[in-house]
């Protein structure tokens, strides 16, 4: 229940390697937010800045409207949940969730009250007298968050709480953590390097990468409006294809020419690039595989190609197809949208066209990276 | 050398890959030392970098800071008890006055005898009531010697505390500007036991250690410069004085200098020095193999009594070494039984020189160290044999390889990397073996060449066992001891670093993780 | 990992495949046995003999055989008219102490090592490895002096003793710390977070978790004392009052004493090995556990 707001938070290691670069963000009051991006982009670490569990090498953390940078872990007021659990291992269930309030000499009545309270709403009650050992890694996980649960700390911090469990218990324990969300209702921070965790979860994103924050927005904003090349390749999956091209202006029409092809820019994108009055140029094109259809036959705004690998994941294809010149480009097109027999067809080497439509396109300067509409 | 690129190296026969690495390890040792001079010097460069940063920011705290913090170069602490940190204060104006007492009350006595470790000795006069002379005792180069160096500590300690003092001023100006509030005495004490726990639990270890390891092993160093010994003891008959470096270049020379011997002392401590190495090489590595071998015979599938067998061997690190191998020296000797059990069995007619013949005594101390040392090697194989991936032998199996191939492809190199560091320690910790020698033969057979040099240096001697000798010896040559402590400290110093900047599983550490 | 992955593989090897496994097998581990039975006698062999002489009444001095040909407690019966018990007490008291007191230097430090990233770590631990490779034998001078004036030497030995022991004992941090190092950092993190104090972290999550290397040090510790006959025996100076159990027992073997108290040495070194040797066996679990981390970590 409080707000978070880190100024110029820096994090520098003894053998001078920079971690962190200036991190400025504030967090409102209950707000979930969550820090993404590859290993070693410095999500943690500011986590753990934000935790005490690493010394800030430079600018301010505040809680609440105190500056924190001095304080122990212990005096500022926060929760967290470890990637591995970090559940102690000689102590029950419920004397592991009751530690925090041991420490803080609180009744042992009202202790079995709060802890078997968030065991039942963990659903772990039976487990309370066992050791964490015997539990299977989602009643650990469970465990760590009971273990937070009681505390009703400021902030709650999630390092990477899903990314030791399998695929299914992830998808399961991450609608949980939404509904835990709802009950809490605290100010939540949450690190993950999976982009997915990061859209379903966040009320706002933070992407990072090598230290640097990217970009920060609600999910919408970041999948729509993506800053850069790096945001848009790492926000959805399969990634966004990236197409090196030139963009024309012919009557105040934007055309792109994708491997030969001639496609116009349409909708809100011809508008956004009129108004900053961009002109023939090159551009790093980008389209998500979803927005990509097969056209029917050769035509002025469809892309020849030859199809590499057919994924079949249930509900959709995935197409690595590769164009004349030898780009892979990857489409994402619903099963249901091909026939028994055209699905038949889809194997290697197979002739295909493909175009997409003017208003699902992004462009890139392929100097800056950046957007050149949103960036 | 010439260096190869990897695919170069991959085209090399098998001999000449041997070669190359053989060669490429000793062309590493030039440049190990040379690694270390460097590393000497930029930590020499450093040192006078950070010197110079602290006088500047010394200096700047004094001009910048207000009339409490310029007090405080003076009256320690007074920047404290003023900004309302009592404690803290109080604990920097009790330090100052302690040592300010110390100084003048003996402190300056004993920094001022240091030079000459002391002015008068023992005097003697006629008392004419008892007709008798009587000594009198009065200056004691020992106490001068250690109490100056404790002094020198105590300095030491007072210019950091100063400094400390200064930084607090500081410190404390700059909070306060911020607007924030000083810690109190009660928090202080409170993060004694939170966030600067480390300093309460370093507390108590480090005092212990500087007391009674730095503060004597710097005196130690000392004592190699000086004459003390038997005959000048400091006290009771002579001062002893600085003699610089002759002890050393008695030490270091070629000319034979008297006594009973026919040998200098550098011949004498070469001799040493060489059989020390040639017995901790034979005793690492012995012990080794074999310990590697029984922990591989005990731990094969179908073998029983596993507990047992081990159990049996540990006997020997249970009982004190004192016990078990006087007793086996006892045994081995010339009226001991494992003659007497030969010679009853008519195979041999005299009793057998175990220890009065130089070559046997050190087989057979190299042999009985075997007995000592393969428990420990055989209990360390144990645990990392037991660690080695099981798919390692699985997949070299279906490659074909037979026992002897996967022992010297996956067994050795897997247990060469993870025990290389503790390679290292067990070699030089057995070129300080001083329980097994001393036990076992106490230096015997006595080499006559050698007497000259203090003590009766025998053939089995190791550099520690000589020195105890010295020390312990009729003439009681401590700067002599001290001598050779130093230069036993050269040699292992030398050989770690040189195996550390070498040894390849120390660079790779994450090859076999 | 199975057992299977050591040495035991003979019975693969593609030219002995026409003999059949079971007799390959069945000889390479005859052949093992073999080697063991061999190997224990050797390491037995003098444990037995020390017994053995311990009970033999005809003479006290060495002899060149094994059974005695009277047997005997006369020698541990005259053992009690020696200064012997007077050494065991003495041995016991340091042991005993050193023991605590070692324990909780050792952990202070090797905890602290590994859990602390303060400015000086790095410098301090390289600081103790150097000082490490000074011969420690080359101090006896000086602190025998020094506890001299103390007053801690010749008959007063044992509080001299501790006090030397437990005071450096500080620099044997390496295997502790490598177990230690073992245990998440996470741990300390999360009690942190839940509101601990860095002692707090210690007391309730680390030193819980830390029975085997507690049970290790203390073990090691207590053996210690038992050995130590050259520090000792500086610090008795030839006080019989202020001897431990190796300094007394050493001085029988000398060569004027040898052929009175041959028989008598045995003896005594038989009661100060059994119960070392049985505290030993007993938490020997513990000590392969240490010894075997310690070699690994280096």
């Amino acid at each position: 229940m409080a707000s978070v707001k880190l100024t110029d938070v820096k994090k520098v290691y003894d053998n001078n390697v920079t971690a962190v670069h200036d991190f400025n963000l504030e967090i409102a009051d209950k707000e979930f937010v969550v820090f993404v991006g590859p290993s070693g982009c410095g999500k943690s670490t500011t986590l753990r800045m934000i935790a005490g569990l690493e010394d800030i090498s430079g600018g301010t953390v505040e809680i609440d409207g105190t500056v924190v940078n001095d304080l122990q872990p212990k005096d500022r007021d926060i929760a967290m949940v470890f990637q591995n659990y970090a559940l102690y291992p000689h102590m029950t269930v419920y004397d592991n969730i009751a530690f925090s309030l041991r420490l803080k000499h609180m009744p042992e009545d009202e202790i079995y009250e709060k802890v078997t309270n968030a065991a039942e709403v963990l659903g772990i009650t039976q487990y309370l007298t066992r050791k964490p050992r015997a539990l299977s890694g989602g009643q650990r996980q469970r465990v760590a968050i009971g273990r937070a649960m009681v505390r009703n700390s400021k902030v709650f911090l999630m390092d990477e709480p899903l990314s030791n469990l399998d695929a299914k218990l992830r998808n399961q324990m991450r609608a949980e953590i939404i509904l835990l969300r709802q009950k809490l209702n605290t100010t939540f921070i949450y690190v993950t390097h999976d982009q997915t965790e990061a859209m379903t979860l966040g009320d706002r994103i933070v992407i990072m990468r090598d230290g640097i924050v990217e970009q920060v927005g609600t999910p919408t904003e970041v999948f729509e409006m993506p800053h850069n090349i790096f945001v848009a390749e790492f926000i959805g999956a399969p990634k966004m294809n990236m197409i090196e091209t030139t963009l024309e202006e012919e009557d105040g029409k934007y055309y792109v020419r994708p491997f030969g092809a001639k496609i116009e820019v349409t909708g809100e994108k011809s508008e956004e690039l009129k108004k900053k009055k961009v002109g023939n140029r090159k551009v790093v094109l980008g389209v998500r595989p979803e927005h990509i259809v097969l056209a029917d036959g050769p035509s002025q705004g469809a892309i020849p190609c030859k199809l590499e690998v057919n994924e079949m994941m249930g509900s959709e294809l995935h197409l690595h197809v590769y164009t004349e010149d030898e780009t892979r480009l990857i489409v994402r097109i619903p099963t249901i949208g091909l026939g028994l027999e055209q699905r038949k067809e889809m194997v290697y080497g197979k002739q295909l066209y493909i175009t997409f439509e003017g208003k699902v396109m992004h462009f890139f300067d392929p100097e800056t990276r950046k957007n050149l509409i949103y960036g | 050398m010439k260096t190869y690129s990897d695919l170069e190296f991959l085209k090399l026969s098998k001999g000449e890959k041997f070669l190359y690495k053989l060669g490429s390890f000793f062309c590493a040792i030039p440049r190990g030392i040379k690694h270390l001079i460097l590393g000497i010097g930029r930590g020499i460069g450093k040192a006078g970098q950070t010197v110079g940063r602290e006088i500047k920011d010394i200096v700047s705290t004094f001009i910048s800071g207000d009339w409490k913090t310029k007090l405080s170069f003076l009256v320690m602490g007074f920047g404290c008890l003023a900004r309302g940190q009592i404690l803290r204060g109080l604990l920097f104006l009790l330090f100052e006055a302690v040592f300010i007492g110390y100084m003048v009350l003996t402190g300056g006595y004993w920094l001022s005898m240091l030079p000459s470790l002391g002015k008068v000795g023992p005097t003697e006069a006629y008392d004419e009531i008892f007709d008798t002379y009587v000594t009198t005792y009065n200056d004691n180069s020992f106490k001068i010697l250690l109490y100056g160096v404790l002094t020198l500590f105590f300095i030491v300690a007072f210019v950091y505390t100063w400094r400390q003092n200064v930084k607090q001023n500081k410190m404390a100006e700059k909070i306060l500007a911020s607007g924030k509030k000083l810690k109190s005495g009660r928090e202080d004490l409170r993060s004694l036991v939170d966030d600067q726990f480390h300093k309460t639990l370093l507390a108590l270890p480090m005092t212990g250690i500087l007391v009674f390891t730095v503060l004597p092993i710097v005196f130690m160093v000392l004592v190699a410069f000086t004459n003390y010994d038997g005959t000048h003891d400091g006290y009771y008959n002579n001062l002893f004085s600085w003699v610089g470096m002759t002890n050393f270049n008695t030490m270091l020379s070629w000319k034979v200098t008297g006594g009973a011997g026919t040998q200098s002392y550098a011949a004498t401590f070469g001799e040493v020095l060489t059989w020390t190495l040639i017995w901790a090489f034979f005793a690492t590595f012995t012990n080794y193999f074999l310990g590697m071998f029984v922990a591989m015979a005990i731990n094969k599938k179908g073998i029983h009594f596993k507990k047992g067998w081990r159990t049996i061997l540990v006997l020997t690190i249970a009982i004190p070494q004192f016990i078990s191998l006087l007793y086996v020296s006892k045994m081995f000797a010339k009226n001991g039984i494992v003659n007497g059990f030969l010679m009853s069995m008519g195979w041999i007619q005299e009793a057998l020189p175990f220890w009065d013949n130089p070559t046997w005594a050190r087989i057979s101390v190299i042999l009985i160290n075997i007995w000592i040392g393969i428990p420990y090697l055989m209990l360390i194989a144990t645990g990392i044999l037991m660690n080695i991936p099981a798919d390692l032998y699985e997949s070299a199996r279906i490659d074909g390889a037979n026992a002897w191939q996967q022992y010297r492809k996956i067994t050795l190199p897997y247990m060469l990397f993870i025990t290389g560091p503790y390679l290292l320690t067990s070699f030089t910790s057995n070129m300080n073996n001083f329980n097994v020698i001393y036990l076992l033969t106490g230096g015997a057979p006595t080499n006559p060449a050698a007497s000259s040099a203090a003590g009766t240096v025998g053939y089995t001697d190791l550099l520690i066992t000589w020195l105890f000798k010295i020390t312990t010896g009729a003439e009681s040559q401590y700067y002599l001891a001290s001598v050779v402590g130093i230069l036993v400290f050269i040699v292992v110093a030398l050989i770690s670093l040189v195996v550390y900047n070498v040894l390849p599983s120390i660079k790779n550490e994450e090859d076999f993780q | 990992m199975s057992e299977k992955s050591m040495l035991g593989q003979s019975h693969d090897a593609p030219m002995k495949r026409h003999m059949g496994l079971r007799a390959s097998r069945l000889a390479a581990n005859t052949a093992i046995y073999v080697v063991l039975i061999v190997i224990s006698i050797i390491w037995l062999i003098p444990f037995i003999c020390i017994l053995l002489q311990s009970f033999r009444v005809e003479s006290t001095w060495q002899v060149g055989y094994v059974i005695p040909q009277k047997w005997g407690l006369d020698n541990y019966y005259n053992l009690f008219k020696t200064d012997f018990p007077k050494w065991y007490v003495n041995t016991f008291i340091t042991a005993l102490i050193t023991a605590a007191l070692q324990t909780v230097i050792v952990l202070c430090m090797s905890y602290t090592l590994s859990r602390f990233r303060f400015k000086m770590r790095k410098a301090l631990m390289r600081f103790m490895l150097i000082l490490g490779m000074f011969p420690g034998m080359l101090t006896m001078i000086i602190l025998y002096r020094v506890l001299k004036d103390l007053g801690m030497t010749q008959a007063n030995s044992v509080p001299g003793l501790i006090l030397v022991y437990v005071a450096s004992s500080g620099m044997g941090y390496y295997v502790s710390k490598g177990f230690f190092d073992t245990i998440p950092k996470s741990l300390d993190e999360a009690a942190r977070v839940d509101g601990a104090t860095r002692f707090q972290v210690l007391k309730k999550i680390i030193l819980p978790l830390s029975k085997p290397i507690v049970i290790y040090t203390v073990l090691t510790a207590f053996m210690g004392p038992w050995g130590d006959f050259v520090f000792a025996r500086y610090i008795a100076f030839g006080s019989s009052a202020g001897m431990n159990v190796a300094v007394g027992l050493f001085n029988w073997l000398n060569k004027d004493q040898i052929n009175s108290y041959y028989t008598m040495f045995c003896a005594g070194g038989v009661l100060v090995a059994v119960p070392v040797t049985v505290l030993f066996l007993c938490l020997q679990k513990y000590y392969v556990e240490g010894v075997t981390g310690g070699a690994v970590k280096g």
